[in-house]
C-alpha cells in the first residue's frame, strides 16, 4: 500500500471472537500499526446469561476465553508487535467492546466477522456488528471472512 | 475487585462489564487445553543475587533468544564455498611450511627447495581423491554425512564412536591449530608481538567462545567475506610471484654447493622416510575437507548437486593455493624462521608484495580467514557433542541449548581444550601438527569404508562405479592414516591413537549408565498406575518447640496418620521439660526424646529410622518413611552459613536410603 494511502491511527482496539479472523485481523492491523508503533489492544467478550451474576468466575476459568487472547497475543508477536490483551464479562459484547473503546480512547475498532447464513439463506451479520458501527465514537473496520466455497 | 475480576459501568445504566484479570499472562501463554507456554518472564530469577547474574549474563552474552529464532538460512553456492571452505584453505597457510619443516628437522633443509613441490603435488592429487570421494557422501546423504551417521548407519556402534572420536578431537585441533597459526601469521607482520603469541591465541579463542555463546551464525555474510579477501589476495599473490619467476627470472637461486652436498649425504642416509615425513607433515591440507558433505541440507536445492560442485570446487581452489604457495616458497628459497617468528606464507608474501600495505592486508586477511577456520570447530564440534549426547553417549547436559540458542557445554568446553593445547604447544602450530592429521585421516577411511558398505547395501544404479571411487579414498586415506601414524608417532600421534580407544570407552561407558537407568525407571506400557500400595509414616527431627518445627510437625499431620517427631539430645533434664511442654502443647504428636551421649545428632536419627524399619511387621511391605525437615529460611546469602547445618547434613546422610522421601518445611522469616 503506499504511504500517503496507509490509514493512520495511534490505539487501536481488535475485538476478538476466538473464530478464524482473529489471526487476519491481528496481522492486517499490526502491519499497518508498525509505522506509527500504534498501540493495540485485543478484547474478548464472554458473554454472560442472565441466570448467571455478571462477576460470576466464569471468564478467569475458562481457558477457552484465555487461550483466544494468549493465541492472539502470539500472532501480534510473530509480527513483531506487542498486543495488549483485554478480557471481559459483560451481558451485550457489542456494549462491552464500545464502552472499553471508549475507555481507553482508541481511534479504530477492528472486528472480524464469520462469515454465516441465517436458517433460509440469508447473511447474518449478528447483533454486535451493527451495535458497534452504531455507536463506537471512533473508525470502525469489519473484516469478514472468506465466503465458503459451498456458499459461493 | 473481588477475584481479580473488576466490575465496570458503562455509558449506559444497563452497560455493565467486568474486567478479568489475567494473572497467568505475564509469565504463560496457553496454547491448547492444559497447555502452557513459558514467557520469557517466566525464567527470570525470582531473587535479587539471580537477577543480578541474569543480567551480567544479558550483557555478555546478549538477551535470552526464543526457540522459533534459529535461524534457518539454506546457502548458495558462493556464500557455501566461503562458509565450509574456511577451514580446508586455510590450512594452505600452513601445509608448504609443515612440509619444509620436515625437511629442515632431519637436517636436510636443502632437499625442501626440490622436493617440496612435488610432494605437495602428490598430496593435491591426494586431495582430488579425497573430495571425489566425498563428492559420492554429498549425493547418498542429502541430510547430512557426517563420519559418525555414515559409520553408524553402515558399521553400527563401535566403529561410529572410533569416528566421534577422532572428529571430536580434530575439531579441537583445528581451533588450536587454526588460532595459533593465526596468531603466528599476525606476529610474522608484528614481530614485537612473537613473545606474546600463547597469550593472543587464548585470548583470541576466548573471544570466539564469547561470540559463540552469543549465539553467532556461521551462515552470515559476514563470515563469507575473509575467504573470499583471502582467496583473491592469494591469488594474486600466487600469479604475480609466478610471473616474476617464470617472466622475469627472479627467484631459483641455486644453493650453495656445500648444502647441496650435504643434503645429498642426508638424502641418501634416511631416504624415502624423509619424503614420507614430509607427505605426512603437508597432509595437514587435506583437514577440513569433509565439512561440505556434512553440511549439505544447509544447500539451496538441489541440495546434493549445489553441495558435490561446491566440494570440487574448493578442493580445486585449494589444491592451486596449495601448490601455488609451495611453488613461490621454494622458487623464493623461502624456510620458516622461529624466532622472532616468520610463516613461510608471509615471507612470501612480503617477497611478492614488498614490505608495503599490500602484504599487511595479506597478512589480515590470512589470520581473519584462520580465526574463521577456528569458530567452525566451534559449531561443529558442540554439534557433534548434542548428537553424542541425543544418542546416550555424551552427558545429556550437551545436548541442552543455552539463552541464545547455542550448545553451550560444547562450546565452553571446546574453548578451554583449544586454548589448553595453544599453551601446551607454546602457540606453535608446528607442535600440534603430529597430533593434527591422524585424527582427519582416522575419520576419513571410516567416512568411506562406510561408503563401501552403503553401496554394497543399497545398489542404486550406477553403484559399481560409485563404490570403485570410494574404494579407492579408502585405501588411499587408510594407506595415509598408517603413514602419517607411523612417521608421526614419536611426535605426539601416540596421543591421538591412545586418546581414541579412551574416549570411546568413556562414551560406552555414559551409554551403559543411560541404559541402566532407563531400564531401571522403565514403565510397561500396558500398565494402568494404582494408588499407593505402601504405608506412609512421618519422622519430625526437631530441636524444640518453635514456630517452624509446628509448621512441620502440621505438614507431617496432612501427610499421614502415623506421624511422631524425634528429639535427639545430650542433656537428659533439657528432654524432660521439653517432654512436659510438647505433651501439653501438642498432645496429639508422640515425642520421640532419644539421648545421645557420644554427642551425635545424625547418626542417632538414622539409627532409630533403622530400627522402626526392624520393627515393621515383616508380612507387609516397608512403608514410605517421610523424613519432614523444619527449615528455617535465611534471609541473606550469608545468614545460610547460620541456620540449618545439622537439617542439611541430615538430608545428605538420608540421600539413597530405601523407602525415604526428604521433605523441606521451610519457614519464612516475615519480619
Amino acid at each position: 500500500m503506499p504511504e500517503q494511502h496507509r490509514p493512520t491511527f495511534t490505539r487501536a482496539l481488535l475485538a476478538l471472537n476466538g473464530g478464524s479472523s482473529d489471526a487476519a485481523v491481528v496481522r492486517l492491523v499490526g502491519e499497518l500499526a508498525r509505522p506509527t508503533r500504534a498501540a493495540l489492544i485485543g478484547v474478548h467478550v464472554v458473554e454472560i446469561d442472565w441466570t448467571l451474576p455478571l462477576d460470576s468466575d466464569v471468564a478467569g476459568a475458562s481457558e477457552d476465553a484465555q487461550r483466544i487472547l494468549d493465541v492472539a497475543e502470539g500472532v501480534a508477536e510473530e509480527s513483531k508487535q506487542s498486543l495488549e490483551t483485554v478480557l471481559l464479562q459483560a451481558r451485550d459484547v457489542g456494549a462491552a467492546i464500545v464502552d472499553e473503546a471508549i475507555e481507553r480512547g482508541v481511534d479504530l475498532v477492528v472486528v472480524g466477522l464469520p462469515y454465516r447464513k441465517r436458517f433460509g439463506g440469508d447473511f447474518a451479520i449478528g447483533r454486535t456488528i451493527p451495535y458497534v458501527l452504531k455507536n463506537a465514537p471512533c473508525a470502525v473496520w469489519v473484516v469478514r471472512d472468506p465466503m465458503p466455497e459451498e456458499a459461493s | 475487585m473481588i477475584g481479580g475480576r473488576r466490575p465496570l459501568q458503562g455509558r449506559k445504566l444497563g452497560d455493565r462489564r467486568v474486567r478479568v484479570e489475567r494473572p497467568h499472562s505475564a509469565y504463560f501463554r496457553y496454547t491448547g487445553r492444559n497447555q502452557l507456554v513459558a514467557k520469557a518472564a517466566a525464567s527470570v530469577p525470582a531473587t535479587p543475587a539471580g537477577r543480578l547474574v541474569a543480567r551480567i549474563k544479558a550483557v555478555a552474552l546478549g538477551r535470552p533468544l526464543h526457540s522459533d529464532e534459529e535461524a534457518g538460512e539454506r546457502l548458495s553456492k558462493k556464500k557455501a564455498l566461503a562458509i565450509f571452505s574456511s577451514d580446508a584453505i586455510s590450512s594452505s597457510a600452513y601445509a608448504t611450511e609443515e612440509i619444509v619443516l620436515a625437511f629442515i628437522l632431519v637436517g636436510a633443509g636443502g632437499l625442501a627447495i626440490g622436493l617440496a613441490l612435488p610432494v605437495a603435488i602428490a598430496i593435491a592429487v591426494l586431495l582430488g581423491v579425497v573430495a571425489f570421494s566425498y563428492r559420492q557422501v554429498c549425493i547418498a546423504y542429502p541430510t547430512g554425512g557426517g563420519s559418525y551417521s555414515v559409520s553408524k548407519e553402515n558399521f553400527g556402534r563401535l566403529a561410529s564412536l572410533v569416528a566421534a572420536s577422532a572428529l571430536l578431537i580434530d575439531y579441537n585441533l583445528t581451533a588450536a591449530v587454526s588460532t595459533s597459526s593465526a596468531v603466528e601469521q599476525i606476529a610474522s607482520a608484528f614481530p614485537a608481538l612473537s613473545d606474546a603469541r600463547v597469550w593472543i591465541g587464548v585470548a583470541a579463542l576466548g573471544l570466539i567462545t564469547l561470540a559463540n555463546l552469543r549465539g553467532v551464525r556461521e551462515a552470515g555474510n559476514i563470515f563469507a567475506v575473509p575467504t573470499y579477501l583471502f582467496l583473491f589476495s592469494a591469488l594474486a599473490m600466487i600469479a604475480i610471484g609466478a610471473y616474476r619467476i617464470l617472466v622475469l627470472g627472479e627467484g631459483n637461486q641455486p644453493p650453495p654447493p656445500e648444502v647441496v652436498e650435504a643434503t645429498r649425504v642426508t638424502a641418501e642416509n634416511v631416504g624415502i622416510f624423509i619424503l614420507l615425513r614430509a607427505f605426512a607433515s603437508g597432509a595437514v591440507a587435506l583437514t577440513g575437507t569433509e565439512a561440505i558433505a556434512t553440511g549439505v541440507p544447509a544447500f539451496q536445492p538441489p541440495e546434493p548437486r549445489n553441495a558435490s560442485r561446491t566440494l570440487m570446487t574448493m578442493a580445486g581452489i585449494l589444491a592451486v593455493l596449495f601448490i601455488g604457495i609451495t611453488y613461490l616458497a621454494t622458487n623464493f628459497a623461502i624456510y620458516p624462521i622461529e624466532e622472532p617468528k616468520q610463516t613461510v606464507i608471509a615471507q612470501v608474501a612480503r617477497t611478492v608484495y614488498g614490505d608495503n600495505v599490500a602484504f599487511y592486508a595479506f597478512q589480515g586477511f590470512t589470520a581473519l580467514l584462520l580465526f574463521l577456520a577456528a569458530n567452525t570447530s566451534f559449531a561443529a564440534f558442540p554439534r557433534l557433542a548434542a548428537v553424542l549426547a541425543e544418542d546416550g553417549f555424551f552427558p545429556r547436559q550437551f545436548s541442552f541449548r543455552g539463552d541464545r540458542l547455542a550448545f553451550s557445554m560444547g562450546i565452553i568446553l571446546l574453548g578451554i581444550v583449544a586454548a589448553s593445547l595453544v599453551v601446551a604447544a607454546g602457540g606453535k602450530t608446528h607442535a600440534l601438527i603430529p597430533l593434527y592429521a591422524v585424527g582427519v585421516f582416522i575419520d576419513f577411511t571410516i567416512s568411506q569404508a562406510g561408503m563401501i558398505r552403503h553401496w554394497l547395501r543399497t545398489r542404486e544404479p550406477g553403484w559399481r562405479y560409485r563404490l570403485a571411487v570410494n574404494a579407492v579414498g579408502c585405501v588411499a586415506t587408510g594407506v595415509v592414516a598408517v603413514v602419517v601414524t607411523t612417521v608421526k608417532f614419536a611426535d605426539g600421534a601416540w596421543l591421538v591413537v591412545v586418546l581414541i580407544p579412551i574416549l570411546v570407552a568413556l562414551m560406552l561407558f555414559v551409554r551403559r549408565e543411560y541404559d541402566a537407568q532407563a531400564a531401571e525407571l522403565h514403565v510397561r506400557d500396558d500398565l494402568v498406575i494404582a494408588g499407593p500400595q505402601r504405608d506412609e509414616r512421618v519422622i519430625v527431627p526437631v530441636n524444640g518447640i518453635n514456630r517452624a518445627v509446628i509448621q512441620a510437625v502440621i505438614f507431617g499431620r496432612s501427610v499421614a496418620d502415623d506421624v511422631r517427631a524425634v528429639f535427639v539430645t545430650t542433656d537428659r533434664e533439657e528432654g524432660d521439660a521439653l517432654r512436659e511442654r510438647w505433651e501439653r502443647q501438642i498432645p496429639s504428636v508422640p515425642l520421640v526424646i532419644v539421648e545421645s551421649p557420644y554427642r551425635a545428632l545424625v547418626g542417632p536419627v538414622l539409627a532409630y529410622l533403622d530400627v522402626l524399619d526392624q520393627a515393621w511387621p515383616p508380612d507387609r511391605p516397608a512403608p514410605v518413611t517421610i523424613v519432614v525437615l523444619p527449615e528455617y529460611v535465611a534471609r541473606h546469602w550469608w545468614d545460610r552459613l547460620l541456620y540449618n547445618q545439622t537439617a542439611r547434613r541430615l538430608k545428605a546422610a538420608l540421600l539413597g536410603r530405601e523407602h525415604t522421601v526428604v521433605a523441606d518445611v521451610p519457614y519464612r522469616r516475615t519480619s
